[in-house]
């Protein structure tokens, strides 16, 4: 209604209050925004990781296509695959296993192609490095690639040399078996598309960038400071992470489950109040110290015990390597099962009581019920804890660093199980072991960094998977 | 309807010689075996634990403690490491310390010295032919202690938790109090779960990045403490966020009832509540922090520092010099020397001081959360 308004106040008593305004907002406000800047910080970081690890991996590609332009140009590609065959001679040797005089021929066959070899290579990698050190403007030495290739005919007689010494010691040696005959006539077979394949090089043929990804995710070999040339191949690297992970989960997939289930359905109140905090203790172990463990005493006790006569049934036993991926593999299981049996266990207490209720009522056993009715219903916490369990498995450092062997080479895996004796290196030991002792910007730098994005999506990718699959968002390192 | 008594006693009783064939033995077998299986599992992993811990504790602790008073090897805790000399000397077997040897090698050369004054018949002018000549084998870091490695350490954590805690605490309260759903508050949550995955070699290559290349830090403590503040933040912040979740609300609303702000109710009746709880969580990010090695590999550590962290010139150069830490020196002593029994003592020593002083925050941690959690039922 008109005229109804608010008594005034007489003017001693009117309240004069100034409200102070930084940058337009009202005190409440700024503290508002200020903490919303802190939260902001978490998504600042991890975006400024993701574009810090783009940046500098992306650079990679452009140099490594760079790098393989003049890999190809300079004649040394060339040169490397005449190298393969003489790899190749020195396999089948070790393969064949032959003895006395059949083995002082073979090993004699090679010797013109290894002769050929030094003195093309020589040239080639003459020809790089000059490449590289040359002034700008300075007359390229590219063009006597083509007396390189020149040198076709020398090679073709040599090959022949080799695949007609070959046959004299097929012919000559009656000991052989059929399939060392076998493998001996294979390896001649393959001369016609060696030299197909040298004729066939062309020192001008392009580099696309899609042979640049292709020659760091498929290579299979990662050779730095080399004098003759660096590979970066993520395959054994990535391989060797993979293994080490598959030994742990292994090892901690049962034993980690397996304890979930104990302490959340089996145990009583008073056991469960020692057991819980006892495992959440053993994830508080830091992993160098495990590493040292592993270096110190276990390496020497699994090698021990491989060595016991009648275990020697076991795929891979004996073996002389003190550190391998078994024994990274244990350790690391030690490290993943208190993370599989934290969520486990939460996955399978929060199962509703009304379902276990139910089922005994029914008149299930307590196995049964635990079987037939909880872990079904657990599931899906059970999985995203392997999960989750993997993903700090493959992110782990110190201890693959410490224990696996560090040996860049693609695992032999035609050893079957016995695989798990060889050593490997990893993704995570890499980047440890090699970033102190490179230079900033150089492509073995961004190599580093391309391998540490790789880890980067893969860890993003176990983490928001397990997310997923568990439905409701909970943080694995607490609890 | 009159009801009967139940009659137990009048129930057909099954023969004798049935009464096993109704007895469900194989599921009782099952029973009883799939859980002993499962509690086997369960003490082998302790086991393990138990044997990892034993052998360390076993083996250090014949380097950390001694037989007599102050029944602690003080010497190993505050000295610098330095070389193990080993060497024989008038037929006995020696091992030194660096600066002891050379003391003790001074000494025998001047006494051999002393022998061959002018007053001796034996010798002829002929300075060498008197001196013993000392060969000793060395070892590098196999002598002296880690009192540089547990400052680096201790400054290391400090430092990264300060500021971890500062952003932590500062983005629970926003997420817990100030918040609302949405888009941004689904963001900041996703973000913090999927940094609390990352590998820690990777934010050591993020920190080796930024910190140390891009923004010209160089191996600094500055970057180290950066690198340790992002690896924990996620944990920080939800402990932080539990602990204060954890405050009833009946706390908030009685404060805004009688007039304060929300600033003011945070700062006078929820803050204070959920204190104790935010400082016992972050106990184990401590301990985390204290017990990763990657992140500060290439960011913060040296292999060795003859100089302690607060002999600097100005102050400006104290956050950008680079430090001994703990878990780095485990990992040098371990690898940079060969295994065997001189180095075998400061390894073992080394370890068992960083897992004691690991395992003492994480056992903290534990039980005063466990304590905690009972006294949050109000």
């Amino acid at each position: 209604m008109r005229g109804l308004s608010e008594p005034k106040n007489p003017p001693a008593f009117q309240i004069h209050k100034r409200s102070r305004r930084i940058f337009g907002l009202s005190r409440e406000e700024a503290i508002r925004a200020f903490f919303g800047g802190q939260a902001l910080v978490a998504v600042v970081v991890l975006a400024l990781i993701t574009v810090f690890l783009f940046r500098e991996g992306f650079g990679f590609f452009a140099q490594q296509r760079a790098e393989l332009t003049r890999y190809r140009r300079s004649g040394v590609e060339f040169v490397d695959l005449l190298r393969a065959q003489e790899k190749a001679h020195g396999e089948l040797g070790r393969r064949l296993g032959l003895r006395g005089e059949a083995a002082d021929r073979f090993a004699d066959a090679i010797v013109p192609l290894r002769a050929l070899l030094g003195e093309l290579g020589e040239w080639a990698l003459e020809i790089k490095e000059s490449e590289e050190s040359r002034a700008d403007g300075a007359p390229t030495r590219f063009g006597e690639v083509a007396e390189i290739t020149a040198q076709y005919p020398k090679i073709e007689d040599t090959f022949g040399e080799l695949t007609a010494q070959l046959g004299t010691i097929t012919e000559s040696s009656p000991g052989l078996s059929p399939e060392q005959r076998a493998q001996l006539e294979k390896h001649l077979s393959g001369f016609g598309a060696t030299l197909a394949k040298l004729r066939a090089w062309d020192a001008e043929k392009p580099v696309s960038g899609w042979q640049a990804a292709r020659s760091f995710f498929f290579g299979r070999q990662w050779l730095t400071a080399s004098f003759w040339q660096d590979f970066y191949g993520v395959v054994p690297l990535f391989t060797g992470s993979l293994l080490v992970s598959a030994i742990a989960l292994g090892l901690a997939v049962p034993l980690g489950l397996g304890a979930a289930i104990y302490v959340s359905q089996i145990a009583g109140a008073r056991e469960r109040s020692v057991i819980k905090p006892a495992i959440e203790f053993i994830a508080a172990i830091p992993s160098v110290v495990l590493g040292f463990f592993g270096i110190a005493v276990l390496g020497q006790a699994l090698r021990a015990l491989s060595q016991v006569e009648w275990l020697a049934w076991l795929p891979g036993f004996p073996y002389a390597e003190r550190l391998n991926a078994l024994t990274a593999g244990c350790l690391l299981a030690l490290i993943a099962v208190p993370t599989i049996f934290t969520l486990a266990e939460d996955a399978l207490a929060s199962v509703p009581r009304a379902l276990k209720e139910g089922s005994y009522a029914l008149g299930a056993r307590r196995m049964q019920t635990v079987a037939r009715v909880i872990v079904p219903s657990a599931l899906s916490g059970m999985v995203s804890a392997v999960l989750l369990g993997l993903g700090r498995v493959i992110g782990e450092t110190m201890v693959v660093l410490l224990c696996a062997g560090n040996r860049i080479a693609i695992p032999d895996f035609s050893a079957g199980l016995g695989v798990v004796t060889q050593p490997v290196h990893t993704m995570t030991g890499i980047i440890a072991q090699e970033m102190g002792e490179v230079a900033t910007g150089t492509i073995h730098y961004r190599a580093l960094f391309v391998v540490g994005l790789l880890l980067f999506l893969i860890a993003l990718t176990l983490n928001y998977s397990a997310q997923k699959i568990l439905g409701r968002y909970r943080l694995p390192s607490l609890r | 309807m009159k009801m009967t008594k139940y009659n137990r006693s009048a129930e057909p009783k099954t023969p004798a010689l049935f009464a096993a064939a109704s007895r469900p033995v194989f599921g009782r077998v099952f029973e009883c075996g799939s859980a002993g299986l499962l509690r086997a599992a369960t003490y082998f992993v302790l086991c393990c634990g138990l044997v990892v811990l034993g052998d360390i504790a076993l083996k250090g602790g014949r380097t950390v403690f001694q037989a007599q008073w102050p029944f602690v090897n003080v010497s190993f805790l505050t000295q610098a490491p330095e070389s193990l000399h080993v060497f024989e000397y008038a037929g006995e077997t020696h091992e030194m310390g660096d600066a002891q040897f050379r003391a003790f090698r001074a000494n025998a050369l001047r006494g051999a010295g002393r022998a061959a004054e002018p007053s001796s018949p034996n010798i002829s002018g002929e300075q060498g032919s008197a001196v013993p000549a000392i060969r000793s084998q060395s070892y590098v870091y196999a002598a002296g202690g880690i009192w540089p490695c547990i400052v680096g350490t201790v400054l290391l954590v400090s430092g990264a938790m300060g500021i971890a805690l500062s952003l932590g605490i500062g983005a629970a309260i926003f997420l817990s109090e100030y918040a609302k759903e949405g888009r941004f508050l689904r963001l900041v949550r996703l973000c913090i779960l999927n940094l609390a995955g990352v590998p820690s070699i990777v934010f050591g290559l993020f920190g080796f990045g930024l910190f140390v290349n891009f923004f010209g830090w160089n191996v600094s403590l500055l970057a180290g403490w950066c690198t340790l503040a992002v690896m924990v933040l996620p944990v920080v912040i939800t402990a932080a966020e539990e602990a204060l979740k954890a405050v009833p609300s009946g706390l908030r609303e009685g404060s805004l009832a009688l007039g304060a702000t929300q600033w003011q109710t945070i700062r006078r009746a929820v803050l204070p509540c959920a204190l104790p709880g935010i400082l016992t969580s972050s106990i184990l990010g401590i301990a985390r922090v204290a017990g990763e090695t990657a992140p500060i590999m290439f960011t913060a550590a040296y292999v060795v520092r003859d100089k302690l962290p607060w002999e600097v010139e100005r102050l400006g150069d104290f956050f950008f010099q680079g430090v001994m830490a703990l878990p780095y020196h485990i990992y040098v002593v371990s690898t940079k020397i060969p295994q065997n029994a001189y180095t075998a003592r400061v390894q073992y020593g080394t370890a068992f001081v960083f897992l004691a002083v690991v395992g003492l925050l994480a056992l903290g941690s534990i039980l005063l959360r466990g304590r905690l959690k009972k006294t949050y039922t109000w």
